[in-house]
């Protein structure tokens, strides 16, 4: 009998403890703080580019780049063992792409493109081939270039980007 | 003459005599060298580890299997001597005749022994091929260099661009492949010397090759002016704005205008192979290919230096037959390349200077391993090893010289660096500047 008065009354007491706790530990409406931060995409300076590239990963990420898919491993080892038998580096890189460049699969931007908004092709080209924004002497640099050279192509941009020192290195 | 005017010319000669030297291509103060012996050096690397016994001293089967009496010259192209009358083993293997039993002919009608000079018993300073090549390269005597690093000391086509003031393309390495450290040979790690003077390089078996075919045949030939021109001009401002670190070139450097000279000689090279019309020996593959691509490059560049390596003879570690089908063929293959160039390039005969030796030898005895005519295989690292040859064939080379005998050694691999900046005219800086071994002395000297 003195069990059963017991249990009842813990049993209150303990209901009573855990609505307190509940009520005291509820999750509150949240308050939207803003504090002023404005996004932005993080990218490097070619100042801390200081690895060089290996041979596999060069080809991995150019073919990567031009056709936007990956090379199968037979079609990188090759390309790694010709380019191991050519002492110039930068000139077996450009016959490469080249080759590549007469491929029916190599996927680049039209000229019109380009040319309705220089700005942001000089922008996405860094950002695709150099992982990094270009200076401003970089984009000033290119944009009167292209402005005063009509005839220059996405292809010859994309060449001479794919070929340059700062492209073998991350 | 007026004051005045003497005072002019008196001054523009001062700041001329101050200026000129630093403008000199080897950046030294004043011209301090020796007159150049020839326009330009062929240097064969007749490399894959050369028996003594088997080439120059001419035992065949004598000196290698124990058969008495079965002695005579393989090589005849390169040195005096009859060949082998009986068990013709090391000729081609026409079908349906023995293995190697149809020698090649003769193809100089003067042997190159008679042509130049030969030094009968060198030494070589390296047991291994590697160690071997680094010493004919370099002239150096660093013996820890590592597989699959570059030399550590300067390589003769460094020597010769810095102090001969060459251009890339004047300067050429021509490799049996990119196994081990071939591919880069074509330059050493020094900081005083390195990339900036490195050789253009081709492994032709590769770059010509079936994979060359399939990743560069296909390439694009870009109008000079309206294309290459404005992809070199925007690839100069990348490059400007990104500098490549010290130590951290990866190849050597052509300038825009060699680079295109060298797209078109490959594309050339390609188009020629498919019209069976490249300047092979009659007798080719393996090293009389590589020497045949050699003879591209220098029908095309006229270089001032062209190394370039064979190997084939390697196989005599498990086929000594194979080895001396490949020594007769080896042999063949530089007597064409000597002939080809005093017969069809005009710019180069009469003023090239061949050079040609071994980087090891192999050792007395045999290892176990029986071929198929039951001849056993030999290996290289014993005393014997260090027993090579050496020959030189052109222009102020005394012909019908044999200097050294087996009791009396003459010279030794190391001295071809010198002996190559002698003919270049530069053997003053390349001494001076102590990279070489110290005991090494130019071939001419050892005379």
């Amino acid at each position: 009998m003195n069990m059963q008065i017991f249990n009842s009354k813990h049993r209150f007491n303990a209901f009573v403890a855990i609505m307190v706790m509940s009520i005291l530990v509820s999750c509150k409406k949240e308050k939207a703080t803003s504090y002023g931060v404005t996004d932005q995409d993080v990218y490097g300076t070619n100042i801390d580019k200081n690895k060089k590239k290996s041979e596999t990963e060069y080809i991995a990420i150019l073919s990567t780049n031009l056709f936007q898919k990956p090379l199968s491993v037979n079609e990188l080892v090759k390309t790694q063992h010709v380019i191991q038998s050519v002492g110039d580096k930068a000139l077996v890189s450009e016959i490469i792409i080249s080759n590549y460049m007469n491929s029916p699969d190599v996927i680049l931007p039209s000229n019109a493109s380009m040319r309705a908004d220089l700005d942001k092709f000089i922008n996405d080209l860094y950002k695709r081939f150099y992982v990094r924004f270009p200076t401003e002497l970089e984009r000033a640099w290119f944009k009167n270039y292209l402005q005063a050279n009509p005839n220059v192509t996405p292809e010859l941009i994309y060449t001479s980007f794919s070929a340059s020192d700062e492209y073998l290195f991350y | 003459m007026k004051r005045k005017e003497f005072l002019k010319k008196s001054f523009t000669l001062t700041a001329g005599g101050i200026v000129m030297p630093y403008i000199l291509p080897t950046g030294r103060l004043y011209a301090r060298t020796n007159a150049p012996l020839a326009d330009h050096v062929v240097y064969v690397l007749f490399a894959g580890g050369v028996r003594q016994q088997d080439s120059i001293l001419q035992q065949y089967l004598e000196g290698s299997q124990g058969l008495s009496g079965i002695g005579g010259n393989i090589m005849y192209n390169l040195f005096e001597g009859a060949p082998p009358t009986s068990k013709i083993a090391y000729g081609t293997s026409p079908s349906g005749q023995p293995n190697g039993s149809s020698p090649i002919p003769k193809i100089l009608s003067q042997s190159l022994q008679k042509q130049g000079t030969v030094f009968r018993e060198m030494r070589s300073v390296n047991g291994g091929h590697y160690g071997g090549l680094n010493s004919l390269i370099t002239g150096s005597a660093s013996t820890g260099q590592g597989l699959k690093v570059r030399p550590s000391m300067p390589t003769i086509f460094e020597y010769a661009r810095r102090h001969g003031g060459y251009k890339a393309t004047d300067v050429w390495f021509i490799g049996n492949g990119i196994g081990n450290s071939t591919p880069l040979l074509n330059s050493s790690l020094h900081p005083d010397y390195g990339l900036n003077y490195g050789a253009n390089f081709f492994a032709p078996n590769i770059t010509f090759g079936s994979e060359g075919y399939d990743v560069l045949a296909n390439a694009k030939i870009y109008h000079p002016q309206e294309e290459l021109e404005p992809i070199y001009k925007m690839k100069n401002f990348l490059d400007n704005t990104y500098r490549v670190r010290q130590g951290q070139m990866v190849g050597i450097k052509n300038t825009d205008d060699e680079k295109t000279r060298i797209k078109e000689f490959i594309r050339a090279t390609f188009q020629k192979k498919a019209a069976g019309q490249l300047s092979f020996p009659p007798v080719s593959g393996g090293d009389g290919a590589t020497i045949g691509y050699a003879i591209e490059v220098l029908k095309e560049f006229k270089p001032k230096v062209l190394v370039v390596n064979m190997s084939e003879v390697d196989v005599g570690h498990g086929s000594f037959t194979g080895s001396l089908q490949a020594l007769h063929r080896a042999d063949h293959a530089v007597g064409y390349l000597w002939q080809y160039i005093q017969s069809q390039i005009p710019e180069m005969s009469g003023k090239t200077i061949m050079l040609c030796a071994p980087e090891c030898g192999r050792n007395l005895n045999p290892n176990p391993i029986k071929d198929e005519n039951d001849w056993f295989g030999y290996d290289h690292g014993d005393s014997n090893t260090n027993r090579v040859w050496g020959m030189m064939a052109g222009p102020n080379v005394p012909s019908n010289l044999e200097v050294g005998s087996e009791s009396s050694p003459v010279g030794y691999v190391n001295d071809f660096s010198l002996t190559i900046a002698e003919i270049l005219g530069i053997k003053f800086d390349v001494q001076t500047n102590g990279y070489v071994d110290s005991y090494a002395r130019s071939l001419f000297e050892r005379i």
